[in-house]
């Protein structure tokens, strides 16, 4: 271990101040719980901790390197590398966080909720440790201090047969994905000799493999672990059995952390380690021919075949959170379009210059856009649910723009955002994925002869196509709420009161608009971002530095 | 390194005690104890439970809570012990001088957190045996 190394180490302390803080507070929350119960005391608490950390987060300047050859260093051995695609994920984890906090408010009793608050600022702490993972080790760690007290989040608030088979359910499924993804990284481990996120790139795309004649297939059985491994918290297609299950066994708020939650941390995940595979391997690199096709092609079916069965099964659905458990699927379909790309997008500048804007930075809008109308569309359930009268069928819903105008026009303009209409973020997060599946361009040297593009334009379709499948079962509920009469004998639903699960509502529908009017307000810092995570191998670090 | 048989004298030693005080674990008792045999007695020994029986039988969730919160204060021993061996030989000379100083304050975070868990089983009543 060399000075410099010791002290990138050093260095990273001061980054992960905010995830600190949030276990800092997590801990006072677990402790001071014992001493005294109440929902609006920890509530305020974890929300104060959440937005301090927000703070810390934006007014954190960029590290600043004595010379290009520390900073190299640092990207090579710090176990946290925090790049501005990093600072726009923890933004989103801590903002999505607030929301969820507001959203679990009232949901809570008095004597759960320092424990429920707890749970969840680690949950938070746990993403924004994804975010700025530049480790293998880190990286698991981040995504275990997410799943693990997801667990207890869904054992917390009830105590029905239902609850308890959602929340078995999850931790089995959980910690046999963890299994299959350590399975993968120690494979990428073997590949590269390091568990630098960088360094495995680096040794990915340089000359070194073939020194160390790695066995034909090994990346290709390493990726595919890690995307099966990240494929359960995305709820990819051969992973997607347990979401509608454990959505629908357990309480809304907790539904709309594992619809957010886990399928951030699982794209990030993902983008960290495939997303910037440089296209130019080939054959004299020691792999199989055309590895980087083989991994594009693998995320190619698994974004189709995710997306068309998320929507597939969606439309027999009656209960609400089932369908939205299913139209969750459909959405990691959708994102799974702009991994496939990203190793494609704009390699004629060749690899020294790669620019993945299009299909990275195109994933982040999309988590945004998701987050906002999933997070909102479960938030609206939630605020007109009563002990009395739960809302849990479609049917339940029939008539809700004559009793609830206002909250019927909200959960449409969800719906409308999922559906992917122009003027909500969710067609601005669609456009991009779906724009940057038809920008990809044929290699004329490459050994496929040149059929990528269109491929891609084929990709494209069948997400256009699914959009068009998902119209139904979302102007269904639509449909009940502003074509159907309350059903005779049925007591209307009550019309809300302010509380802060209502403000989370809000707080959905504003961000649903304004990223579907102005969209540049993400998508530009998006792109920067992600121009900035050029390929390590290739670039001095400096430029990296001034992208930041 | 020279193979030296002289250095492993201890262990042989060690070896030869254990071994003789097991067999005068099992045969001194014999000798020397009263021997009064009632049928519980004569059960093999299964800490306690009834050796014939059900096997899904039900259990009191406090036995999982001690267990869980030795396996604590096991995990802690397990993840103490190799810094206390390496703190001040492995840190003590080139580069890892620097990382000697942040490691101590790691392991003081570590068990802080380990005493947040502690006192939270204690504040919940894991201790009272109800």
């Amino acid at each position: 271990m060399n000075p410099l190394t010791t002290e990138s180490i050093l260095h990273s302390f001061p980054l992960i101040i905010p995830e600190a803080l949030l276990c800092l507070v997590a801990c006072v929350l677990f402790l001071g719980g014992t001493f005294r119960p109440g929902r609006h005391l920890w509530g305020s608490v974890a929300f104060l901790a959440l937005v301090v950390a927000q703070i810390v987060v934006s007014t954190t300047p960029p590290r600043a390197f004595a010379s290009s050859e520390a900073a190299r260093s640092a990207l090579f051995s710090a176990p946290i590398w925090l790049d501005s695609y990093g600072v726009l994920i923890k933004t989103l984890a801590l903002v999505g966080g607030m929301i969820l906090v507001l959203l679990s408010w009232n949901e809570i009793d008095d004597h759960h909720a320092p424990e429920y608050h707890g749970c969840l600022l680690t949950i938070i702490a746990g993403l924004c440790f994804t975010a700025g993972a530049n480790d293998l080790v880190t990286l698991f760690l981040a995504l275990e201090l997410i799943s693990i007290p997801t667990y207890v989040l869904l054992y917390l608030p009830r105590v029905e047969a239902t609850a308890q088979e959602a929340a078995l359910k999850y931790f089995l499924l959980s910690i046999f994905s963890s299994a299959l993804l350590l399975f993968g990284f120690s494979y990428l481990y073997g590949l590269s000799g390091t568990t630098n996120l960088h360094g495995i790139i680096d040794a990915v795309a340089g000359q070194d493999l073939l020194e160390a004649r790695v066995v034909p297939g090994t990346l290709i059985v390493a990726v595919f672990m890690v995307v099966a491994g990240l494929g359960f918290k995305i709820t990819a297609v051969p992973f997607h059995y347990y979401a509608a299950d454990v959505y629908q066994g357990t309480t809304t708020p907790c539904a709309a952390l594992l619809a957010y939650v886990p399928k951030v941390a699982g794209f990030v995940a993902l983008v960290r380690v495939l997303g910037f595979l440089p296209y130019n391997l080939g054959a004299e690199r020691g792999f199989g021919p055309m590895a980087t096709s083989q991994v594009s092609m693998l995320l190619w079916i698994l974004a189709a075949v995710t997306m068309t069965t998320g929507n597939i099964l969606a439309l027999w659905q009656t209960n609400l959170k089932r369908l939205l458990a299913y139209s969750s699927v459909a959405h990691a379909g959708y994102m799974l379009i702009g991994l496939a790309v990203a190793p494609h997008i704009n390699f004629r500048t060749g690899p020294t210059a790669l620019i993945r804007a299009g299909s990275v930075d195109a994933i982040l809008f999309y988590l945004a856009a998701y987050g906002a109308m999933t997070i909102g569309a479960f938030a609206v359930l939630a605020c007109l649910s009563s002990r009395e009268r739960p809302v849990e069928e479609i049917k339940d819903l029939e008539g809700l723009s004559r009793s609830n105008p206002g909250i019927a026009l909200l959960l449409a303009l969800f719906l409308f955002s999922l559906l992917g209409m122009p003027l909500t973020a969710g067609f601005w997060g669609k456009a991009l994925l779906f724009l940057s599946a038809f920008m990809v361009e044929s290699d004329p040297t490459a050994l496929d002869g040149g059929s990528v593009a269109r491929w891609f334009r084929i990709l494209a379709i069948i997400g256009a196509i699914n959009a068009a499948i998902a119209g139904y079962y979302y102007l269904r509920v639509i449909a009940a709420m502003y074509l159907l009469e309350p059903r005779p004998g049925e007591k209307p639903l009550p019309r809300p009161k302010l509380s802060p699960a209502l403000v989370a509502v809000f707080a959905c529908a504003a961000i649903t608009l304004l990223l579907g009017v102005i969209p540049s307000l993400l998508s530009n810092r998006a792109q920067k971002a992600a121009e900035g995570k050029v390929p390590v191998a290739t670039l001095p670090v400096e430029q990296q530095q001034a992208e930041r | 390194m020279d193979f030296a048989l002289s250095t492993y004298y201890p262990i042989f030693l060690f070896l030869a005690f254990l071994i003789l005080f097991a067999i005068a674990g099992t045969i001194v008792p014999h000798l020397v104890g009263p021997q009064r045999i009632t049928p519980v007695k004569q059960m093999p020994y299964e800490s306690g439970m009834d050796p014939i029986g059900d096997a899904r039988k039900r259990y009191d969730v406090k036995f999982y809570l001690i267990a869980i919160l030795f396996l604590v204060f096991d995990v802690e021993l397990l993840f103490l012990y190799p810094w206390a061996v390496s703190a001040y030989e492995l840190f003590s000379e080139g580069a890892l001088t620097a990382l000697k100083e942040p490691i101590f304050w790691e392991v003081l975070v570590f068990l802080a957190t380990l005493a947040v868990a502690y006192l939270y089983a204690w504040r919940r009543g894991v201790f009272k045996w109800r």
